[in-house]
């Protein structure tokens, strides 16, 4: 459990929630956590998720998404707003 | 508002001037908005009927930085949470030389559209609460809009230059209705994307034939559950509503919404000190537990009616601070009052960029910062916990990025790319599409590569993301908000602290259908507080007997019903009840 019910004076039930976790709703838990492969496996090929293209490219972009996170890190902060400010200009040009 | 912990702007005290109404005449007076004791105040001064001092906030400190504003080195406002919106033509010309809120209709001087359209189908109920402004029993005449009259109101919003999106239906217990399917139908109809009903359950929880309303009701149309829920425990709804027992009623609602695939429910909590607000972690949890069928909920700090003296209001009263500081004390900080809420306005521009980008109506959010603080959790498919989404996100960063793409972006959504079509006809038009969705798909990419380089935590969520703003379309949207709730909490105004600037912002709009054939469009809260008998005074239907003896005509309980269930529960028996 997520949680410790207690009673206050008027025998109204207060839960100390100590984690914002699921308790009972457990049949939709797996959907809840894996709903990429859920989709994947009801809608098969009509699923983007099993467009092999696609899911290749947002791989891809799932791990520079890790590589950045460490660049971030080791950039800085200073550096790092320099940094976004040139990503911005870049990509902002021409609109 | 971690960015704002060492700007001098925290230290000046805040200080507006506004205009407001009296509480006791309801005539216009001047207001000013300033800050004492770290809180923010709202005073006032009738020449009749003297002096008036509210709380509006009882954080100075999140007051302030909701009404921060970004300017650039010329000190020229840049960007604010305080929104001018974009207005559909006005209804009227408002006559009334007092100005807003007195010409509602809606006049010239409202700035900002319709995003909720409300009907009321009726003030009957099959509760009795004290405290409610609809009721036919204690107004003693009938307002109930015929088929034609409901038409009439939708028609009148969705004709707009920019229509309302969803419409709600409120009362009363819309329920009650026997035509209800009917209506939820003909909201399709007429083009509303979201059908929502304010309910207290009543058709969904019905013993028998609950489950078969619900599934018929889904059919028609209905998409989601406005579901009034103050706690987990039955001795909470007997304060609030004086029944008892009234939990297993809550239940039967959720388990015959999930059993028939309605899979929206918001819940709805009226804080009142020392009776609701214990509930708010029982809440949030009854939610998280029930996330396949709970989408969301939204924190309504209790509007105040009648002539209440100071002392008593101060002890009644609670803002939206209130409301932030308790979640976060009965979440163990996990939602906490300076990082997890923003103010609805905040994402005016970022939603007009991801509707354009995935052709759909956006829904503008152009009210006043006052008006309500928003929070989106995410289960995190890597933990199994949920967190609030700017865990993930540099807020208001993302939001800077986003203003600026939209300032660039807006002038294609009203003039779309136009080459070939006048030189090449038919075969033009095609290459113009073409050429519009490559368009697209270019500045779908800029934008989730500037969005994304504000991210602070990788993994499977920001696949999803990703997945989402580069594709748009249902499956994405729905793995990504699967297992997410949207937290709310929304401060309808009273007369005794009511803000003009408030009022004219407002995005909740009622629509009421006139005996004269037109139809009244009057904004929430100055319906509430100001219009409601008036209008209800020029649209009533008499009570007949039978409605005043049976109470519901058509499906709600018999008033003989009520009283035998109250006094079987031994619950409060109103005063002056029939």
């Amino acid at each position: 459990m997520s949680e410790k019910i207690v009673k206050d004076k008027d025998g109204i039930k207060i839960r100390k929630l100590a984690e914002l976790r699921t308790s009972t709703a457990k049949d939709y838990e797996g959907a809840m956590l894996k709903r990429v492969e859920e989709f994947k496996d009801i809608k098969g090929d009509k699923s983007g998720f099993n467009n092999l293209l696609q899911n290749t490219f947002f791989k891809a972009l799932s791990t520079a998404f890790d590589l950045k996170v460490q660049v971030d890190k080791a950039l800085g902060e200073d550096n790092l707003k320099k940094l976004h400010k040139a990503i911005d200009d870049i990509l902002l040009l021409g609109l | 508002m971690y960015h704002l912990d060492d700007d001098e702007y925290l230290n000046v005290p805040y200080y507006r001037k506004t205009r407001s109404v009296c509480p006791e005449c309801l005539e216009p007076i001047d207001a000013e908005v300033y800050e004492e004791n770290s809180q923010i105040w709202m005073r006032k001064s009738c020449e009749e009927h003297g002096q008036f001092k509210d709380k509006i906030s009882s954080s100075a400190k999140y007051y302030k930085w909701t009404h921060w504003a970004i300017k650039d080195k010329d000190g020229n406002v840049i960007w604010k949470f305080d929104k001018d919106g974009e207005t559909n033509p006005p209804d009227c010309v408002g006559e009334d030389p007092r100005g807003c809120p007195y010409n509602c209709g809606l006049c010239e001087q409202h700035l900002s559209t319709c995003s909720l359209a409300l009907i009321d189908l009726t003030n009957r109920c099959n509760f009795n609460c004290n405290f409610c402004y609809a009721n036919v029993l204690q107004s003693g005449y009938l307002v109930e809009p015929t088929l034609e009259e409901i038409d009439r109101i939708m028609k009148h919003f969705r004709s707009k230059p920019i229509p309302a999106i969803a419409i709600m239906f409120t009362g009363g217990e819309p329920t009650v209705r026997k035509d209800f399917p009917e209506i939820c139908k003909m909201a399709k109809d007429n083009g509303f994307k979201e059908v929502i009903v304010a309910t207290n359950g009543y058709g969904f929880q019905k013993k028998k034939e609950g489950l078969e309303w619900t599934r018929k009701v889904k059919e028609a149309g209905l998409d989601t559950l406005y579901f009034q829920f103050d706690g987990i425990n039955d001795a909470t709804y007997e304060k609030t509503r004086g029944i008892k027992n009234l939990m297993a009623y809550k239940q039967r609602v959720v388990e015959n919404c999930r059993k028939a695939g309605l899979d929206s429910i918001v819940l709805v909590a009226t804080i009142a000190k020392g009776v609701t607000d214990i509930e708010v972690g029982n809440i949030i949890q009854y939610a998280i537990d029930n996330v396949d069928v709970v989408r969301g909920i939204t924190f309504q700090p209790v509007s105040l009616c009648g002539r209440i003296a100071f002392e008593e209001r101060q002890d009644l009263r609670i803002t939206n601070a209130d409301v932030l500081k308790i979640i976060e004390e009965q979440t163990g900080g996990k939602i906490s009052m300076e990082n997890a809420w923003y103010p609805l306005t905040t994402i005016v521009e970022f939603g007009r960029v991801i509707a354009y980008l995935a052709d759909v109506e956006p829904i503008e959010f152009t009210c006043h910062p006052d008006c309500g603080f928003a929070s989106y959790l995410v289960t995190d498919p890597d933990s199994g916990e949920m967190m609030p989404i700017m865990e993930y996100f540099d807020p208001l960063k993302v939001i800077d990025f986003a203003n600026r793409f939209w300032a660039k972006i807006k002038h294609k959504e009203k003039k779309p790319l136009r080459l070939f079509e006048d030189l090449l006809g038919d075969f033009g038009k095609t290459l113009d599409k073409g050429l519009n969705f490559l368009d697209k798909t270019q500045l779908r990419a800029r934008f989730l590569l500037g969005v994304l380089q504000y991210m602070k935590k990788p993994g499977k969520l920001m696949e999803m993301f990703s997945r989402l703003l580069m594709r748009g379309d249902w499956e994405s949207v729905s793995s990504f908000s699967y297992g997410a709730l949207l937290l709310s909490s929304m401060h309808f105004q009273d007369a005794y602290n009511m803000d003009i600037e408030r009022a004219k912002r407002c995005i909740v709009h009622f629509g009421v259908a006139m005996p004269d054939g037109n139809v009244k469009e009057i904004s929430f809260c100055t319906m509430n507080t100001l219009h409601r008998p008036n209008i209800e005074k020029q649209i009533a239907k008499q009570v007949t007997a039978k409605v005043r003896n049976e109470f519901d005509t058509t499906t709600g309980q018999a008033i003989e019903e009520i009283e035998q269930e109250i006094a079987r529960n031994g619950g409060i028996k109103k005063k002056g009840d029939a």
